[in-house]
């Protein structure tokens, strides 16, 4: 009974690796201010890397992030956009010191995030889990491989 | 103009930034102040490498600079930079505008991306140039000499004119290119030296500088592949008295990078190929052209969140044809040994915070093809081999 329990719960956690459906540690968040509910990871990453500026209506993106050696955003970094932190600091450091581009706005902790994404039109950020009551928006991002649901 | 007057201001811009940018509510909306500044100390044992550090601790390497943009909309923003940097003989400190451009996007969606820079703009040689003032950006105190020749900085870091860029997201990876036609400055002496053989009375003046680069980065920038290309045309303004005619230089180079970054190392090599053809100079600077090359090997490693360490091995030869030096001493009547230079390299550095480094370094170098003109104006008096010891302090924001 229990070998069987235990093969059973193996054949699951092997079908969802097989059909990349993961939940992560990490929950992407925007302003209520965005009509979309869903992105591909290469839109994501460009926006995260200030490369991409704008949302699909024109509304400017607003990124806002945690300091680099925060474990969420070390979480964020590998889990939601495949690269590591110093390969977005070095994307934002190239940006700014040769007039190609800006960084994007530092926060000090999860509840700064919140409450900027919440304020902030066109904002992006990231959070552990979104609770009831508050006012962001959780958008799901979808690639070949794997797909996101933020429950 | 009163240096010590623009170096305050440098500062005190850096500062105000700082403290701006530490509460970024204050700044108009699209509105962001960056900066940097860096200090080191350096001993050699024999020769001088940025002031008088034979023997000695010399403080005469200095980085300084503040930049302010301006996103006005997301298809256009303005940015400039002044740059302070002293380093020996070769750079006194005098501030200067190291960028101004204008960054115009045509289009942007999700896999592709173009636009245009207009104004001064930094150029894309290599993996490290257009940041390479930035001592954060760097992997060591000392980009590899080789490729990234500190004496001939002034002409390939940035100048006038414009470019075109562009991203696209391809299946195999991001693939991103810019493609620039510029006009920069080559009258300063270290670049006089290089193509000229030391500082003249006239004038070296480029007519056009041409630059690319493509780079491609697949498996979401693990790996980094790029290829760049040179071409600059100049011609000399002789000077009141001067054994030189006017003549015009040719010079071409290519560069291939290739990066791997895994979450604590870090794989970097590069190979370059430079030709210079100087024709017309008259009796006192024979019709010449030499290939060069050079090449580094580079791996560094996070030892513990803070700390990295960094071993290198780079290596430039002026000319393929004469890797010794023997031909071109008998002909000319310099040192051989100041046409090749093998640089072995170990680094440390240490991150106090987000904005705090500091850097130590040590090099071992058989040549002096790289050595500053301007910091040993005697090639005779130059040792063959010779330590450099390098500490560094940098700060961002």
């Amino acid at each position: 009974m229990i070998r069987a329990a235990h093969t059973m719960a193996h054949a699951l956690l092997c079908s969802c690796l097989l059909f990349g459906v993961k939940t992560w540690a990490v929950t992407i968040i925007v302003n209520p201010s965005v009509t979309i509910s869903s992105a591909s990871q290469n839109a994501v990453r460009a926006m995260f890397a200030m490369k991409l500026l704008q949302w699909p209506d024109g509304q400017p993106v607003r990124v806002f992030v945690l300091p680099d050696d925060n474990p969420l955003h070390r979480t964020f970094c590998k889990e939601a956009l495949d690269i590591y932190p110093y390969q977005l600091r070095q994307t934002w450091d190239r940006q700014i010191y040769s007039g190609t581009g800006q960084a994007p706005t530092e926060v000090g902790s999860e509840e700064e995030m919140l409450k900027k994404v919440a304020s902030t039109p066109g904002a992006l950020g990231y959070v552990r889990k979104v609770k009831p009551g508050d006012r962001v928006r959780t958008l799901s991002v979808s690639n070949p491989v794997r797909t996101f649901s933020a429950e | 103009m009163n240096r010590t007057y623009i170096k305050i201001l440098v500062v005190a811009l850096a500062l105000a930034g700082h403290e701006m940018n530490a509460n970024a509510d204050s700044l108009p909306e699209g509105v962001q102040v960056h900066g940097f500044a860096s200090q080191a100390v350096i001993s050699t044992d024999h020769n001088n490498f940025f002031g008088n550090t034979e023997n000695k601790a010399s403080l005469d390497f200095t980085e300084l600079g503040a930049n302010i943009s301006w996103r006005l909309n997301p298809s256009l923003q303005l940015s400039a930079q002044a740059v302070s940097r002293r380093a020996g003989e070769t750079d006194n400190g005098s501030p200067r505008i190291d960028y101004a451009t204008a960054d115009y996007t045509i289009h942007a969606s999700e896999n592709t991306r173009f636009g245009l820079y207009l104004g001064k703009i930094k150029n894309p040689y290599g993996l490290y140039n257009e940041t390479r003032d930035v001592a954060f950006t760097r992997p060591s105190i000392l980009l590899p000499q080789s490729i990234y020749l500190d004496r001939i900085r002034n002409f390939v870091l940035s100048a006038p004119g414009m470019a075109v860029y562009g991203e696209s997201v391809l299946p195999i990876g991001n693939l991103s290119y810019q493609f620039g036609v510029t006009r920069p400055d080559t009258s300063d002496r270290e670049t006089e030296g290089t193509f000229l053989g030391k500082d003249r009375p006239g004038k070296l003046k480029s007519d056009a500088f041409y630059i690319g680069r493509i780079l491609l980065e697949p498996g979401n920038g693990h790996f980094k592949l790029a290829l760049t290309g040179v071409s600059m045309r100049a011609h000399y303004q002789p000077g009141a008295p001067d054994a030189l005619l006017a003549g015009n230089i040719h010079f071409d180079a290519w560069v291939l990078s290739g990066q791997y970054n895994a979450e604590n190392w870090v794989f970097t090599s590069e190979y370059a190929q430079n030709h210079i053809n100087a024709q017309n100079f008259g009796a006192f600077l024979l019709n010449r052209a030499a290939t060069g090359s050079s090449y580094y090997v580079q791996g560094t490693y996070r030892l513990t969140p803070r700390w990295s360490a960094l071993a290198r091995y780079d290596v430039t030869y002026r000319d393929n044809n004469d890797k010794d030096g023997q031909a071109f001493s008998a002909l000319i009547g310099v040192p051989a040994y100041s046409r090749f230079a093998k640089d072995l390299t170990a680094g440390l550095s240490y991150e106090l915070s987000n904005n705090w480094l500091l850097r130590g370094e040590f090099h071992h170098v058989d040549g002096t093809a790289w050595l500053p003109y301007s910091d040993n104006p005697n090639p005779a008096a130059t040792s063959r081999h010779w330590n450099m010891w390098l500490f560094q302090a940098a700060y961002r924001f």
